[in-house]
């Protein structure tokens, strides 16, 4: 049941026809987790706050550095050297209170991932390095829970949606580690991958639309070109294939 | 006519800046060794120190994911392989 403040915040979303009350009201009951709160998860938060989202966990074991500000628009001059978890719950109660927010500082790993998502309906990826993506594919795949994959370098970024059972997961396309950098990025770029995601979840919980399984979304601001390529389960994948169910 | 190797930008610097080199070969391999033949320093991007594909460059046949074993994967004229660099940051 939408409350009137409800009915009037979010008046725009509710006119889409595939959103509806009935839409908003599962957005409202919908609690997800966010690994990051850099460059891709303060957009992902903030859209997700905006749009009426129930519960938003979110989970950084890192602190804001004056040179994260060019990209992570959650965080101000203001907030460096506060957790960065801490600075996102401010600010996205200013923007939406009516969500609840948990914010959690520790790093993700494989021994307390299934804590961290524990009542989550699913979990988005905002993450800065693989081996940690590596843990949160794992966890979808064996929980059941949506996985919403997103990256960036430079002006160029990719995303794609992992429905466990259903579609290939991250770790049927990728296998080893990226090198050890400091990579380069402009703030529009984790702002056009993670609108991406946000939309990704906005849709799987309403349950409308097409996702992006199955398919690989690549975006080059250099050239401003999107691309797809077309992702298959692969059948020796250490998380979803048959080698996976072995192990 | 011959098989298109689309290379990511990150590696065109090894290309003069060319996007796109055609090459042959029967399988994915067998391309991938035309290219670093006619651009040696390719070499390393592309093959790691074991000879297997790097783990940080993606192979796409024809816009599609090409794994397990892309490189024994067969190609034919006309066909397009795309390289894409890996990406990581958040």
């Amino acid at each position: 049941m939408l409350t009137a403040d409800e009915w009037q915040r979010y008046d725009r979303q509710i006119l889409i026809k595939e959103i509806g009350e009935e839409g908003q009201e599962k957005l409202k009951r919908a609690k997800v987790l966010v690994a990051g709160a850099g460059g891709l998860g303060s957009p992902i938060c903030l859209y997700l706050a905006a749009a009426g989202i129930g519960m938003i966990r979110i989970v950084d074991h890192d602190t804001i550095d004056l040179s994260n500000l060019n990209r992570q628009i959650l965080h101000g001059t203001a907030d460096i050297g506060l957790p960065k978890v801490d600075s996102a719950k401010d600010k996205l109660a200013l923007l939406n209170a009516a969500v609840k927010i948990e914010a959690i500082s520790v790093a993700i790993t494989e021994d307390n991932i299934n804590r961290l998502i524990k009542g989550c309906d699913l979990m988005v990826d905002a993450l800065d390095n693989l081996p940690t993506r590596y843990i949160l594919n794992k966890a979808a795949i064996e929980k059941g829970l949506p996985f919403f994959h997103g990256a960036v370098r430079g002006l160029e970024g990719r995303a794609m949606t992992i429905i466990p059972g259903q579609t290939p997961c991250l770790r049927c396309m990728y296998h080893g580690d990226a090198p050890k950098e400091k990579f380069p990025v402009i703030g529009v770029t984790p702002a056009v991958i993670g609108s991406i995601q946000a939309t990704e979840v906005i849709k799987y919980l309403v349950g409308m639309g097409d996702l992006l399984t199955g398919r690989l979304l690549i975006y080059d601001g250099m050239s401003m070109e999107f691309r797809e390529f077309k992702v298959s389960k692969n059948p020796q994948c250490e998380h979803c294939g048959e080698k996976g169910k072995r192990s | 006519m011959a098989i298109q190797i689309t290379l990511h930008k990150t590696h065109r610097q090894y290309t003069g800046g060319k996007e796109s080199v055609e090459v042959e070969g029967k399988t994915v391999g067998e391309c991938l060794k035309d290219l670093i033949r006619q651009y040696p320093p390719l070499g390393k991007e592309v093959f790691g120190k074991n000879g297997k594909l790097s783990g940080i460059v993606e192979v796409y046949l024809n816009g599609a994911t090409a794994y397990p074993d892309e490189l024994a994967k067969p190609v034919k004229d006309g066909d397009k392989i795309q390289l894409v660099y890996f990406l990581a940051g958040g």
